[in-house]
């Protein structure tokens, strides 16, 4: 029975057409990856994805076979850290986060102190982070807003800090600020939001 | 003249307070008729609830389908990529399998834009101009975490107040 199992678990991989893309001997390694990590329960399209991304860019074998263990390995973390029953978009987001330099208790705050989904919340630390923001400062400014903060109050809320280090305010004072601003007018106030500086993804 | 219509009108009660022959099994015809005919006005067609039920659920589905994804919602973002000089610019990234020919840009005077309708999420993305040089979009958050040399972007869709 188990036996059975584990054939039909390994042909899910093996007859995913995307990943005929890969040369053979990549090909065999990152389904091996994949069939782990969906033995445990881990999502398996972000590394399908990973993969896919690696053979696109013209990446070597051995290169696309690291990212797509470490992505495994980080997924692992970030379920750890934010419980079996956070979404597939949620563990990813918490690798970004988790990369980012968040430690696995700060994922594990954010899921004590927001209720889900925290995909929004995880991703802007991340892109915080990105933006130079040093990664305690980022963690800490997300803890402070996640418990009230809508997902668009955080984004704006990481797009005012990018606007102010854009203007020359070092990272982690923006961040300060704009996170005393918010504590101070409400996560729901977006003050100096200019309308004109906003994304220009228009939503339909 | 008077006097005549009151006769008149005495005849006629008269006529109407004259006892009328009725067939002595009448009432009991009528009543055989109502106790066979009531129990089928009654009876109520046990599938005809469930029907109902299905003609609503039909119905609320044909007029909001989206319904379904009421709590993931999906969000339409439009893609921009300024590249006067680019033949041909394609968008690739996690939600089309980083493959170019799946979200071919078009071009006005050299600004490149594409929409894609993307489900809450955070995807990783890049630009591929002229087929072999990527770009990260300027206008987002770069992936820090590049494990493959060139340069990416990240969006994040969220599900909830965006």
């Amino acid at each position: 029975m188990m036996l059975a199992a584990l054939f039909l678990v390994t042909q899910v991989a093996v007859q995913d057409p995307r990943l005929e893309r890969l040369d053979p001997d990549t090909r065999a390694a990152v389904v091996a990856v994949v069939d782990s990590a969906h033995g445990v329960g881990l999502p398996v399209e972000p590394i399908i994805q990973r993969a896919l991304e690696g053979v696109t860019k013209g990446a070597a074998g051995a290169r696309i076979v690291a990212a797509v263990r470490r992505l495994t390995v980080d997924l692992g973390t970030a379920r750890t850290a934010l419980g079996t029953s956070a979404s597939e978009a949620e563990l990813e987001a918490g690798v970004a986060a988790l990369r980012a330099g968040a430690t696995p208790d700060v994922l594990a705050n954010l899921r004590d102190v927001r209720r889900p989904p925290l995909t929004v919340a995880l991703s802007v630390l991340a892109d915080l982070v990105a933006s130079g923001v040093p990664a305690d400062s980022a963690a800490a400014a997300v803890l402070v807003l996640a418990p009230k903060a809508r997902d668009a109050d955080l984004v704006e809320f990481r797009r005012a800090v990018e606007r102010d280090i854009a203007l020359g305010a070092p990272p982690a004072a923006a961040t300060s600020v704009r996170v005393s601003v918010a504590e101070a007018y409400g996560v729901n106030s977006t003050p100096n939001s200019n309308p004109a500086t906003r994304s220009r993804r228009p939503r339909p | 003249m008077f006097e005549r219509e009151d006769e008149t009108v005495e005849r006629v009660i008269q006529h109407l307070r004259r006892p009328v022959a009725i067939d002595p099994g009448l009432d009991a015809r009528v009543m055989r008729e109502i106790a066979q005919a009531s129990p089928q006005r009654r009876r109520v067609n046990p599938l005809w609830p469930l029907l109902a039920a299905a003609a609503v659920l039909a119905a609320v589905l044909v007029v909001r389908p989206w319904n379904w994804n009421a709590a993931n919602t999906s969000d339409t973002l439009q893609f921009v990529l300024v590249a006067p000089q680019a033949a041909s610019v394609a968008l690739v990234g996690d939600f089309n399998d980083w493959d170019p020919a799946r979200s071919p840009m078009q071009t006005a005077h050299g600004v490149w834009a594409t929409v894609v309708r993307l489900a809450p999420g955070r995807y990783r993305y890049a630009f591929l101009v002229n087929g072999v040089e990527w770009r990260a979009d300027p206008s987002a958050p770069a992936a820090k975490d590049d494990e493959f040399g060139t340069p990416s972007s990240v969006v994040t869709v969220g599900g909830r107040g965006t």
